[in-house]
């Protein structure tokens, strides 16, 4: 059986890869420094795979059909999308390898425990959402299962419902037999807005509140969102939904490894990761060099 | 609003689109059954109108990009008596 190892939330904002020295060099510093942290962590942990939860916009979905949630369950997923936005991020074009049969199992047992999401079986592209955090945390090779929630049309689904989906995840996860070592990774906000009057202002109050929220690891108030509350910190803000699937996947609280509001890159930027209990002894044998018999 | 986002969407997608809107813009949204303020406003390249009708700031964005509009533009648009 598969162990969630890691859970780790990062921003995506386009300026971390695609003009990172517009910042202030000591904001920048510290959110690079929290990178290579998330980085390392998710490398001493040799997942298997990545279920990386972000929104998307409108790379893929569009109104036509915008789903709530989706499983992407293709076996490579072409990021990002187009050369226009490759240069735009500084990140070349490449195809992400894919974890269909992790990501077809989540999907399955999703549909089986009264959760519903669209499923994306092939020709799913990736914009910033997966892209940059991928690649800023040296995980582009890792086979990942992409995972969306619509943080970028309303109605969106709530802050509870996103909660529980990352719950759903841990079981679907723990349940699935063809992993070790699966990391869960959220990406995007936290507070910004997109293409509205007020891009560049960042709402540290609104992000320091959040991050309290998840150091605390308390379920009840993490979810006490209204889409009003979530709008006012601007409309990427909606993005913290896929911060709050991986709070109800990792159940624990969380350390935040970096916060700097970068008006630059349009963000308040932030990267954290879970308290994760340390793992129980495998039952094929111990995992660590400590656990290795004297 | 269904019309205009989908003109937006397709703008933003489809290169070759955006390039016959730059050239003929009345051909490519006689395509669209856009409201008639919609369409007068997408013509005249006022993303403020459009945004101020409840335009999905993202798609809006985009599309401005799409069809040439630089960031700079764009904002200081949005941002003309706000």
């Amino acid at each position: 059986m598969a162990q969630l190892t890691g859970v780790l939330a990062t921003a995506h904002s386009p300026g971390l890869t695609g003009f990172p020295e517009r910042a202030d060099p000591v904001r920048r510093a510290r959110v690079m420094a929290g990178f290579a942290e998330a980085a390392g962590r998710i490398r001493s942990l040799r997942p298997d795979a990545i279920v990386a939860v972000s929104v998307e916009h409108f790379t893929n979905f569009f109104l036509a059909n915008l789903p709530a949630f989706a499983v992407a369950t293709g076996e490579r997923h072409l990021g990002p999308v187009t050369e226009e936005m490759a240069a735009f991020l500084g990140i070349p074009q490449r195809h992400y390898p894919g974890d269909r049969v992790l990501g077809t199992h989540i999907y399955r047992y999703a549909l089986a425990h009264d959760f519903d999401p669209s499923l994306a079986d092939g020709g799913f592209d990736f914009d910033e959402n997966f892209c940059v955090p991928l690649e800023l945390l040296g995980a582009a090779d890792v086979p990942v299962v992409p995972i969306v929630v619509n943080g970028v049309n309303p109605p969106y689904p709530t802050a509870r419902r996103c909660y529980a989906f990352g719950r759903m995840l841990r079981d679907a996860i723990e349940a699935a037999e063809t992993a070790d070592s699966v990391v869960v990774l959220a990406t995007g906000g936290l507070s910004h807005w997109v293409g509205m009057p007020q891009a560049g202002t960042i709402d540290e109050a609104f992000d320091r509140d959040f991050l309290a929220r998840l150091e605390a690891g308390d379920a009840a108030w993490l979810t006490d969102y209204d889409d009003d509350q979530i709008e006012a910190a601007g409309n990427g803000a909606h993005e913290i939904r896929t911060w709050l699937v991986a709070a109800g996947a990792a159940g624990v609280p969380f350390e935040i490894l970096a916060y700097q509001p970068t008006p630059e890159w349009l963000t308040g930027t932030a990267v954290a990761a879970a308290r994760m209990p340390e793992p129980a002894a495998a039952p094929g044998g111990p995992r660590t060099s400590d656990a290795a018999p004297r | 609003m269904y019309a205009l986002h989908k003109l937006l969407w397709e703008l933003r997608r489809d290169p070759a689109l955006a390039e016959r809107f730059r050239v003929d813009p009345d051909g490519v949204l006689s395509c669209y059954e856009l409201e008639p303020q919609d369409r007068a406003a997408i013509r005249a390249g006022d993303f403020r109108a459009l945004y101020c009708r409840g335009a999905n700031p993202y798609l809006l964005y985009f599309c401005a990009l799409q069809i040439g509009v630089s960031r700079q533009d764009y904002y200081a648009q949005l941002r003309e008596g706000a």
